[in-house]
């Protein structure tokens, strides 16, 4: 909206310009402005596998993990959607013997409003491995990120370091 | 008169804290008991976590709230509407400024629920501003401090002096006649005093002439005193006790002969001869 209405101002000004254009050179006068997001995203917990038996890795605070908590700041109602993704493959890992099968989900943790945000986690749309929430209230919510990933043939992960990445993002309605 | 006075300085400057866990014994509580003691406390927020435990298709109202300590209502109160569709297990965390009040004006705080559910693990932490200077005495650079007034001095009560039985009876004996005696014998002490001096310079006149007998008195003074000195000293040894009851001659000459002292004869032999001649020459006198 805001963008909007910047560029139609901007179209007016050229019109008034060129209507004088006969008695003087033409000119560009910028018009600048920042928007800022009423969407913050942060990241309150970065998760940790546990290593169950050596074809698993998973988040499971049973099984020695430790989900990944991410908090959407609103400050304006009804604005936006958050999407989060749990993650689906390794952003880093060694070489691994077989495919990986991951499993996850989010779930709304923590509210800072239980009127306003007490029934996102029923309200909440899936897309494929997409979660939507419709972020009606402002305030704080902490989605809770859960992953597994389960090696494929019964094979073990190797020794290493592994690393997955979920999205999450706050898409403006 | 010197005063005792502050050598130190305290800071004045106010400053922030939070308290503990208010709800961590149950979901009533005494701010007394979680405030800490300055009395120029300002609680300016609440901070509270806790989880709802409820079915997914029931409300829940929770109230997270403290009373005015006058009685009348609640001086904060925050309410949670756990709606139908919100799920068992969902926390919630809020931070909640408020209006900064004072510590007298908190009453007892409480977590009260409504509806069929219950609060897990609450946290019930209040955020507040201490003024050091609320009250002005605490430091000479708080403005309106006022320089105390030094200490009264204390009155002591000797009255229980003249409840003394003995100083009573001393108070009783005293009569008209005996005020009268004592301004008689006064009268007649300065009467002395007068003539004494009278006799001084009289005295002084003649002093000149009757040194050497003063001197003669003098002398015959310290002779009596002298002799009264030993009279006093010797009582002593009167008055000792010799110890045991013989001497035994503890001295031996081993020598078996002593020899004639030749110079002893021939003197006493001289004198002899001495004396018959004095004895024979009153006969030649006749």
């Amino acid at each position: 909206m805001f963008n909007k209405t910047i560029k139609g101002m901007a179209i007016a000004g050229c019109v008034a310009l060129s209507s004088g254009n006969i008695f003087a050179n033409a000119a560009e006068v910028p018009i600048t402005g920042t928007v800022e997001s009423r969407c913050i995203i942060q990241t309150d917990n970065a998760g940790t596998f546990g290593n169950p038996n050596a074809y698993t890795l998973t988040t499971t605070p049973a099984e020695g993990g430790d989900p990944a908590v991410v908090r959407f700041d609103v400050t304006l109602a009804d604005a936006y959607y958050a999407e989060i993704t749990p993650p689906t493959s390794f952003s880093s890992s060694p070489s691994l013997p077989d495919t990986v099968t991951w499993t996850g989900g989010v779930q709304v943790k923590t509210v800072s409003d239980a009127t306003g945000m007490g029934t996102y986690e029923t309200d909440k749309v899936e897309f494929g491995n997409t979660d939507r929430y419709e972020l009606t209230a402002t305030g704080s919510t902490w989605f809770q990120i859960d992953a597994t990933a389960t090696m494929g043939g019964n094979k073990s992960f190797p020794g290493g370091s592994y690393t997955a990445v979920a999205e999450a993002v706050c898409v403006a309605k | 008169m010197l005063w005792p006075g502050y050598s130190y300085s305290e800071s004045i400057t106010p400053y922030t804290g939070t308290t503990g866990n208010a709800a961590q014994s149950g979901l009533n509580w005494s701010m007394g008991d979680i405030l800490p003691t300055p009395p120029g406390l300002d609680i300016n927020g609440v901070i509270y976590n806790y989880t709802i435990r409820k079915n997914t298709n029931d409300q829940v109202d929770v109230y997270v709230q403290n009373e005015r300590a006058n009685g009348t209502g609640y001086i904060f109160r925050e309410h949670d509407e756990w709606r139908p569709g919100s799920l068992d297990g969902t926390e919630i965390n809020k931070v909640i400024p408020v209006v900064p009040q004072n510590r007298l004006n908190w009453g007892d705080g409480s977590i009260q629920v409504e509806g069929e559910g219950r609060v897990e693990d609450p946290t019930v932490i209040y955020s507040y501003t201490v003024d050091p200077c609320y009250d002005p005495q605490f430091s000479p650079n708080c403005p309106g401090y006022q320089r105390p007034e030094p200490p009264e001095t204390p009155v002591v009560d000797y009255s229980y002096a003249t409840d003394l039985t003995f100083v009573r009876t001393e108070e009783d004996e005293v009569d008209v006649d005996d005020v009268y005696q004592e301004e008689q014998d006064s009268e007649d002490a300065e009467q002395e005093e007068s003539d004494e001096k009278e006799e001084m310079r009289l005295e002084a006149a003649l002093a000149a002439a009757d040194n050497s007998a003063l001197f003669a008195n003098a002398l015959a003074q310290s002779q009596i005193l002298a002799a009264m000195n030993n009279a006093v000293g010797m009582n002593s040894y009167y008055a000792a006790d010799l110890p045991g009851g013989s001497y035994n001659e503890s001295i031996v000459l081993v020598d078996k002969q002593l020899p004639e002292n030749k110079r002893g004869l021939r003197n006493g032999f001289a004198q002899q001869l001495l004396h018959e001649e004095m004895v024979q020459s009153q006969y030649n006198l006749k």
